[in-house]
């Protein structure tokens, strides 16, 4: 919500703190670096190969990549920010009473939060050849 | 319904495919997530779920969303930074729509005889 400025001052504090405008610019650059970025991982994912022929031992080995790791974490990192920035705004217009839009937020950056550490845990805090490996190792695995 | 000519009809589909492409998101880390409980965890029977054509119909759809944010994104970035964008933008927004088309083709053709062979 803008607050209207009434004296110099007063515009001059709004630009300082205006997070808006730094959401502003982030969408653009963002959006631009997401281009190439989903654009390649659904060309790897959904076009090289047969989406419907992806399993455990696919993700698994991609997973085992370092580039895969690194390439997946910008992807995750920028499209959670862009992607859930982009469902504020909706939350922003749509929703008019402002306990309801205020609870809304909670909502929505609570439940993105969980999901952005489940992203990071997928991608760093295995090592998927050997996990798999010891698995089947197990009487029975 | 705001003056409804190209402009409105842009953003409608931005915010539309933008908010579909977010869910998809937040479900594709959260199923993809199931990996960690390793081979014999429940990732491969989520995913022959996953494979059944309704959702590989739902995926196409996704990715159109994709190829049509991207461009039109691309269509704001122009308006907002451009001397010449908003002059423009009913053009580019049917040059968006083309090479959404012209992108979405070629996918068909390799991901339609997928779905039906598998299903």
């Amino acid at each position: 919500m803008a607050v209207r400025a009434r004296t110099l001052e007063q515009a001059r504090e709004l630009y300082r703190t205006n997070w808006e405008l730094v959401w502003w610019v982030f969408m653009r650059v963002s959006g631009l670096a997401l281009i190439f970025l989903v654009f390649g991982h659904l060309f790897f994912n959904n076009i090289q190969v047969n989406a419907g022929d992806i399993d455990y031992d696919y993700v698994a080995s991609r997973f085992s990549r370092s580039w895969v790791k690194v390439y997946d974490s910008f992807l995750l990192g920028l499209a959670m920010l862009h992607g859930v920035n982009g469902l504020r705004y909706s939350v922003e217009d749509y929703i008019k009473r402002p306990a309801r839009r205020f609870w809304a937020k909670v909502g929505l950056f609570t439940a993105a939060s969980v999901i952005f550490v489940l992203g990071v845990m997928t991608l760093w805090a295995f090592t998927y050849e050997e996990m798999g490996e010891a698995i089947r190792a197990l009487p029975g695995g | 319904m705001y003056r409804g000519r190209e402009g409105q009809w842009a953003f409608v589909l931005h915010r539309l495919s933008g908010v579909a492409i977010a869910l998809y998101l937040l479900l594709h880390v959260v199923d993809i997530s199931l990996v960690m409980y390793g081979p014999d965890g429940p990732f491969d029977r989520f995913l022959a779920f996953y494979h059944k054509w309704p959702f590989r119909i739902g995926l196409i759809l996704v990715m159109a969303g994709v190829a049509y944010h991207a461009l039109n994104g691309l269509r704001i970035i122009v308006m907002d930074f451009s001397s010449w964008g908003v002059r423009y933008q009913r053009i580019l927004w049917y040059l968006v729509l083309s090479l959404t088309t012209l992108i979405g083709i070629p996918v068909l053709f390799k991901v339609v005889p997928e779905i039906l062979a598998g299903s």
